[in-house]
């Protein structure tokens, strides 16, 4: 039970280690990028045709904090994120981070996770199934569709959507909310509406991810089921499903689980763009908003910490579920 | 026989009382713009004070209200529930247009897209705009919108405005001289609030005063003379007045209690909350309490600062916003009914152009107008019939154009630009109709810089095409006078001290079309200069700007004559603000040294900077007023300091159920976009 213990700490230490160097990573490169958040949102100021002067960015910048040295800045920051949980004010929106995101979060995460839960649905069974199928046309019809969801980038996939939606059926199929419910208090009804639009984006990051999974549990069942435990269960008398089931299928799943962190990266790095794409008001479009467009370090760095906190959180569990399932381990563990 | 003719005088005058009487009640005619029904125009054209129209018109104006303006009302947060009548809603001297088509029909929602929070708003911002004046949408004379008249006294150091009795601010409280004089001490000078205080509350570098003679007049009194102080309220986005009785109770200077009341809201101190409501800036995009406090909104009186414009923020989310017409808004139509008749805005942000295209080409939108560039217009002209929607293509004010560096680090290169032959022969090697053609599908003009735009009557047009023909012959004759040959065979001059050239011309499509930069570039190269073309962001392009380290400047330049009476910065070295185009980089340190540091400006630019400030003072339209600016363009264009491509229209989008709209004359944000055509006087229907 102790090495338990030990083993679990060691891990929590290993993710907010990881967690700092990260959000200091980010912090750094943003500060390379030429034209600090002052400059771009003045600059913004300009193009709407307000006359602007250097006295007047070097007051933005004293008053977003930003004249003071990198380090220093640095430092406070990442105190106050790790320590307070206070992610400050974004310098382009003008707006409390925090606030900003409580909404935004979960709706990223949801997206996410819905589209990494649909391509294991879909994956785990098909994978299974055309693994073991002989029948020559399931089995092409399954490699096609999931080669063209490896080679086909989601963002041109959203692309080709919208451009389809817009010429055939005049409507634009952008935004996470109709009208009415945009600015509403969240309710079941809203929660249908956004689930009504949803659909789409999570279909479309779902489907590389589907493929990707697909792959894998197949190639892994292929694996597995030559070997030698499989052919001694059937020797024995068990055969189909049960077979299936009991054996081969439960090995191949462990590197799937070990794969869910990785996953889930993947899919949030495709969010991005196809929420910039099809005008999704979540974190993801936020964040290109963020790092390209504006230089906002707060609202980057802050949005990046959340990412891979999920993501090392997400780690950080699988890896506890595989030692409890995996026998090996489990029994090194408990002793 | 004297009794009968008293009884027929008596019924006589009975009679005429009645008749007289009857007239004098009948209702006013639907006098529009299009068809005036024999009404008179009064002082101002399009418009009518409420006395000028019914003594014009021979009729007793009664008002109408929004049949739904009640439902309206109650959605602001922070106004009573009662809503008194239109008649005490509306100042008892409201401002009466006269529609442009037709009298509207109340209703709908005014759908428009904006790239994000303060960020390509100020075309959806213009639509509801008010401030003391406004330019008529000739974009010269100037009519009374929030201030009924002015009065300037003789030499330009008195501005007198004259407000509207009963006028009310979107609260229901009443509007007055001190909500301008509480503008100007209390928020636009207070360095508490504005750290610096912007130019345009300053003449000359030095403070105004702002005396209150009655509730209805105020009275601006300049330190020195500037005539383009009333053009500054017509065009400028800085409404002069902001709501003491609302805001003035958090300003520690006027209210002892304001940090006590403030931190019953749960905000710091009073400080915080005025910041909270009015961003600390005169832009009316700032985050409304609803968007920059939402954990504390619903302990202040009220959402959003109350307002003197047509349509009131509800809500404000990093979505968008939403708004519904001001219950107290001063204007009426000539049938007095009280403006606007458009119920709702909904303003949705989409940060992209390709989606914004979308979105318009879709029919989602109403109206549009800033950031559509020439370039998205074949898609949009070819789908206005499936969108039900009209295309508008209206010359910008800018110009694009390319300078010299005349203060090159290099003094090799310093001595070939500074030489004027040379920015002759640039000027003449360039071939701008093809230009036109290929860059801008021949919808543009060719046009040479004068630093004005669009070109003031009282000065010679001819400048406008100067040394814009195309003439390679000419150029390379120029090119060979400055003693640039080719002398190592290469076919590219080289300098005169014999050591190469090669032009950088590194541009940022923020200011500059990328096609136009590389046929000037291929036109520069078939006269023997060698040009490589390079694309850098637009911070890249600023920076090496500021370091004067570009070879060749390129950007979009112009400003109306309006703005240039308040602003020199195109007539100054570095002859634009950090934003824009920048030449003469030493020169503007010279100057801005006073001699100690930099390159001393030749003999014509210290008289472009005596000049535009003796302009910027001079009465508008005198003798002298004109001289000089007859030669400040002569000195800018015959030095070539800055020289013209060609001027391009853009696309103003408007859906064809919008109506009482009228063509603008340019696509610019200069007059504040669709301010001079009267957007509160539009209104849907299908």
């Amino acid at each position: 039970m102790i090495k338990f213990l030990q083993f679990i700490m060691i891990r929590a230490v290993m993710s907010i280690v990881t967690l700092l160097i990260v959000s200091f990573i980010v912090f750094s490169m943003m500060e390379l990028v030429p034209g600090n958040c002052a400059e771009r949102y003045i600059a913004f100021k300009n193009t709407q045709g307000q006359n602007i002067t250097i006295e007047d960015i070097q007051a933005e910048e004293r008053r977003l904090g930003l004249d003071k040295p990198y380090l220093i800045r640095a430092f406070t920051w990442m105190g106050n994120v790790f320590f307070q949980g206070k992610f400050g004010d974004s310098c382009i929106l003008r707006l409390n981070i925090n606030h900003l995101l409580s909404d935004k979060i979960w709706l990223s995460l949801g997206m996410s996770i819905g589209a990494l839960l649909l391509s294991y649905v879909l994956a785990v069974p098909i994978g299974i199934y055309s693994a073991v199928s002989r029948n020559p046309i399931a089995n092409n019809t399954v490699r096609f569709i999931s080669y063209l969801g490896l080679a086909l980038p989601s963002f041109l996939f959203a692309l080709m959507i919208m451009l389809f939606t817009t010429v055939y059926f005049g409507e634009s199929m952008s935004g996470l909310f109709s009208k009415e419910y945009r600015d509403a208090a969240w309710s079941y009804a809203k929660f249908m509406d956004f689930l009504s639009r949803a659909w789409l984006p999570i279909l479309i990051l779902g489907w590389a991810a589907t493929a990707f999974a697909l792959q894998t549990v197949r190639a892994l069942m292929l694996d597995e089921i030559d070997k030698l435990y499989v052919t001694a269960a059937r020797a024995r008398g068990i055969f189909g499903r049960n077979l299936l089931w009991r054996y081969p299928a439960r090995h191949s799943l462990g590197p799937v689980i070990n794969s869910i962190g990785f996953d889930l990266n993947r899919i949030f790095s495709e969010l991005p763009v196809v929420a910039l794409i099809m005008t999704l008001t979540e974190m993801g479009s936020l964040l290109i908003d963020a790092l390209a467009f504006s230089n906002d370090q707060q609202l980057a760095g802050a949005i990046l910490v959340i990412l891979t906190a999920t993501i090392v959180l997400i780690n950080f569990i699988t890896d506890i579920i595989l030692a409890l399932m995996d026998p090996r381990v489990r029994q090194g563990l408990l002793g | 026989m004297f009794w009968y003719k008293l009884a027929g005088a008596g019924l006589l005058s009975l009679g005429l009382l009645f008749s007289t009487g009857t007239t004098a009640l009948a209702s006013c005619p639907a006098a529009t713009v299009a068809d005036m029904k024999g009404v008179k125009a009064g002082k101002y054209p399009q418009q009518f004070e409420l006395s000028e129209f019914e003594r014009n018109a021979g009729c007793k104006m009664t008002f109408q209200g929004n049949p739904d303006i009640a439902k309206l009302n109650a959605k602001i947060r922070g106004n009573t529930r009662n809503l008194p009548p239109v008649e005490q809603r509306l100042p008892s001297e409201p401002l009466i247009y006269a529609p442009y088509d037709s009298i509207g029909k109340y209703g709908g929602t005014l759908d428009v897209l904006s790239n994000a929070t303060e960020a390509g708003t100020s075309d959806f911002l213009s639509v509801r705009h008010v401030n003391l004046v406004r330019y008529l949408d000739d974009l010269t004379t100037i009519v009374p919108n929030v201030a009924k008249d002015w009065k300037w006294n003789s030499d330009f150091t008195q501005l007198t405005f004259y407000l509207r009795k009963g006028h009310k601010w979107s609260d229901g409280h009443p509007f007055t001289a001190e909500d301008v004089k509480f503008w100007y001490d209390h928020l636009a000078l207070d360095p508490k609030i504005m750290e610096k205080p912007k130019d345009y509350v300053m003449v000359g570098g030095k403070r105004m005063t702002v005396e209150v003679i009655d509730p209805q007049t105020v009275r601006f009194n300049l330190p020195a003379p500037k005539p383009g102080l009333l053009a500054h309220f017509a065009f400028s986005f800085a409404q002069g007045f902001q709501p003491k009785h609302f805001l003035g109770k958090y300003h520690p200077d006027l209210n002892p209690d304001a940090d006590k009341l403030a931190k019953q809201a749960g905000f710091e101190n009073g400080l915080a909350v005025i910041k909270a409501y009015y961003g600390n800036s005169d832009w009316t995009d700032t985050p409304s309490p609803l968007l920059n406090a939402p954990d504390k909104v619903a302990k202040l009186p009220a959402d959003v600062i109350p307002t003197l414009e047509s349509h009131i923020y509800i809500t404000d989310t990093t979505e968008g916003r939403h708004l519904v017409a001001n219950p107290y808004f001063h204007i009426v139509d000539t049938q007095g009914n009280q403006l606007p008749y458009i119920n709702e805005q909904d303003e949705v942000y989409k940060n992209d152009n390709e989606i914004r295209i979308l979105t318009l080409v879709n029919g989602e939108a109403d109206y549009k107008a800033q950031s559509l560039q020439l370039s998205s217009a074949p898609m949009l002209l070819e789908n206005q019939e499936k969108g039900d929607y009209t295309i508008y293509l209206k010359p910008e004010i800018t110009l694009s154009n390319m300078s010299f560096n005349v203060t090159h680090p290099d003094t090799d290169k310093r001595k070939v630009f500074a030489d004027l032959r040379f920015r002759q022969a640039m000027s003449m090697a360039i071939n701008r109709d093809e230009i036109n053609d290929v860059a801008l599908f021949g919808q543009g003009t060719p046009k040479q810089y004068t630093g004005f735009s669009p070109l003031p009557d009282f000065v010679d047009k001819k400048w406008e095409s100067y040394m814009i023909d195309y003439n390679p012959g000419k150029a390379k004759s120029l090119l060979d006078q400055i003693g640039m040959k080719d002398n190592d065979g290469d076919g590219f001059r080289e300098l005169p001290s014999g050591k190469k050239l090669v032009l950088n011309m590194n541009f940022s499509t923020q200011g500059i079309d990328p096609q136009i930069v590389e046929m000037v570039g291929q036109n520069w190269a078939e006269v023997g200069i060698q040009t490589t073309v390079k694309e850098v962001t637009p911070d890249e392009y600023r920076s090496a700007q500021s370091s004067n380290q570009l070879d060749v400047g390129m950007w979009r330049s112009s400003q109306p004559l309006s703005i240039v009476m308040g602003n020199n910065e195109l007539w100054v070295p570095p002859f634009e603000n950090y934003f824009g185009h920048r030449t003469g980089m030493l020169w503007a340190e010279y100057v801005d040294s006073n001699g100690s540091k930099g390159v001393k400006p030749p003999a014509y630019v210290m008289q472009l900077i005596d000049d535009v400030n003796a302009f910027q003072s001079s009465p508008i339209g005198s003798a002298e007023f004109k001289r000089l600016g007859q030669r400040m363009v002569k000195n800018m264009t015959e030095n070539l300091l800055k020289i013209g491509i060609a001027q391009k229209p853009a696309p103003i989008y408007r859906k064809n159920s919008l109506k009482n709209f009228v063509e603008f004359k340019t696509h610019s944000y200069e007059y504040y976009r669709t301010y001079p055509y009267r957007a509160t006087q539009w209104y849907l229907d299908e």
